[in-house]
């Protein structure tokens, strides 16, 4: 068993709102983390959802620690900490209510690990949640996620809507907590500079179709992007274009290996890319 | 199960914290005035049974307001337990609302003596006031779950009707089952009935409201 997480052919439509999730296949292996990146409405909830039960899926298998997670299955989401954005818990709580309530909940819940997070986050554990800033309640779901020990973090948007300070706090929690071999965390975010720190890979999704998944190594140091002319455009190898992307005086193409397309095509230009625009071009950009 | 049920006691504590300290207030007032007004004694029994059931099936919208329904069921609970601790959150209530009656309704015979026509009457507003709870809570769940969070009032205006409309129609049942003057033994059993169909109903709401509740994507 290799994967912590295996999504094959999973679909869901949504007829009231025409939205389809199609035939999503990706896997995470033990001990990465996986960027799932998507615009918004590109579906990484609903992929979420059918992953945690609470959307059902049309069809398609979805397997956590080896094996399909029904409503009765309480033991394996005794292994899967959750984080979504914005509030996670009734306002009216405090994080010493949450940390009882989560206590009658989960069998590992460590109400001292718990507290140790409170304090690290300096969040006050008799404050209404109502008056916690924004960054201090997804700081304390991060914390919630993990008082319980849990091997497989699903994150939806958990760093969405956090200033860069915090962000970057709550990115060194999930590397720490990836040190351990077993763990995994899946990471649904828009904000790609954040994959770019952390992920190990990276999962595309647009209108509800899975565009493509890469090693963020391969993304990074091989992906490139190709500023041509229309006449050079013209002279490339459609096998070489990945997407491409007509702007006002030239078209960027997206290539998996920028060092072989700089040695085959020595007149254009190729830059090293981003995440953020791997993202644009695949999502804006056209496909032969 | 333990969670849950501490989960649904904070999402009713802030609004039965204010219910609970006027009727106690009530209760005072009650028992001050003792056996002069009947039916006051009986509006503050009825008032408290059902005023803490309300209370703690209005509590499932203040959940809404978050996505802590959607997150519950990412931890180690299966919905059915969701479901059934509900139900049991509301006996619970209802229970404490028996026991202020009960409070109450003592307090005004020890200091003013027996204010009932029949020795009956109290059971038997412990029955109508738990028939009500009880009718309440089965048409309320699965309504919520049927029709969301945002109708909440209206489901709560018709289940509190809709029970207190049944209690008054298998009271007429009884009525022409048992014509009058029915015999105490008449009434007690009259009483049985209607709590028990409460009770039978109440109970065949749990899995109905479950299956309702499976149907639901968050």
């Amino acid at each position: 068993m290799e994967n912590i997480l295996e999504l094959q052919q999973v679909s869901k439509t949504f007829p009231k709102s025409n939205f389809t999730l199609e035939n999503v296949t990706f896997s995470l292996p033990y001990g990465a983390i996986l960027g799932f990146v998507g615009e918004n409405g590109a579906g990484k909830t609903t992929t979420i959802g059918c992953i945690l039960n609470t959307i059902a899926k049309d069809s398609g298998t979805i397997t956590l620690f080896g094996q399909e997670m029904l409503d009765e299955d309480t033991s394996l989401r005794e292994r899967i900490g959750v984080v979504y954005d914005g509030d996670n818990f009734p306002t009216y709580w405090t994080a010493k209510q949450l940390s009882k309530i989560m206590k009658g909940f989960y069998t590992q819940w460590d109400s001292s690990l718990f507290q140790k997070y409170l304090e690290d986050f300096h969040l006050p554990t008799n404050q209404e949640i109502k008056h916690y800033s924004r960054g201090m309640t997804m700081k304390l779901a991060i914390a919630t996620a993990l008082a319980h020990h849990p091997e497989l973090l699903i994150l939806d948007e958990a760093t969405s809507g956090l200033d860069p300070i915090v962000r970057d706090e709550m990115l060194n929690v999930f590397l720490e907590f990836v040190q351990e071999e077993n763990h995994s965390i899946l990471l649904s975010s828009h904000i790609t500079s954040d994959l770019e720190k952390i992920a190990d890979y990276i999962t595309f999704i647009h209108n509800g179709k899975l565009i493509m998944t890469a090693s963020k190594n391969d993304l990074v140091y091989n992906y490139a992007v190709m500023r041509c002319k229309e006449s050079q455009f013209l002279a490339l190898d459609p096998k070489d274009i990945l997407a491409y992307r007509k702007r006002d005086f030239q078209i960027d193409v997206l290539v998996s290996n920028g060092k072989e397309a700089q040695k085959k095509y020595k007149n254009v230009v190729v830059d090293h890319t981003s995440v953020d625009e791997i993202m644009l071009l695949l999502v804006k950009g056209e496909r032969i | 199960m333990k969670g849950l049920l501490r989960n649904n006691f904070y999402a009713t504590l802030s609004n039965t914290k204010i219910f609970a300290a006027i009727m106690l207030l009530l209760e005072c007032v009650v028992v001050a005035i003792g056996n002069k007004i009947p039916s006051l004694v009986m509006g503050y029994m009825l008032l408290t049974m059902i005023g803490f059931s309300l209370n703690s099936i209005a509590s499932l919208r203040k959940e809404g307001a978050t996505k802590w329904n959607k997150y519950k069921l990412t931890t180690p609970v299966t919905r059915s337990a969701i479901v059934q601790s509900y139900f049991l959150s509301l006996l619970l209530w209802l229970t404490v609302g028996m026991i202020f009656a009960g409070i109450g309704v003592a307090l005004s015979i020890m200091l003013h003596g027996f204010l009932f026509d029949r020795s009956t009457d109290v059971f038997m507003l412990f029955v109508v006031g738990a028939g009500i709870s009880l009718f309440m809570g089965a048409i309320f769940f699965p309504l919520f779950y049927i029709g969301g969070e945002e109708r909440n009032e209206v489901f709560l205006g018709i289940s509190l009707l809709g029970g207190t409309g049944l209690v008054m129609g298998l009271s007429a049942l009884i009525n022409t089952l048992f014509p009058a003057p029915m015999t105490t033994t008449q009434i007690i059993l009259g009483g049985i009935i209607i709590l028990v169909c409460a009770l039978l109903v109440f109970v065949a709401s749990c899995p109905v409201t479950t299956y309702l509740y499976r149907k639901k994507e968050y």
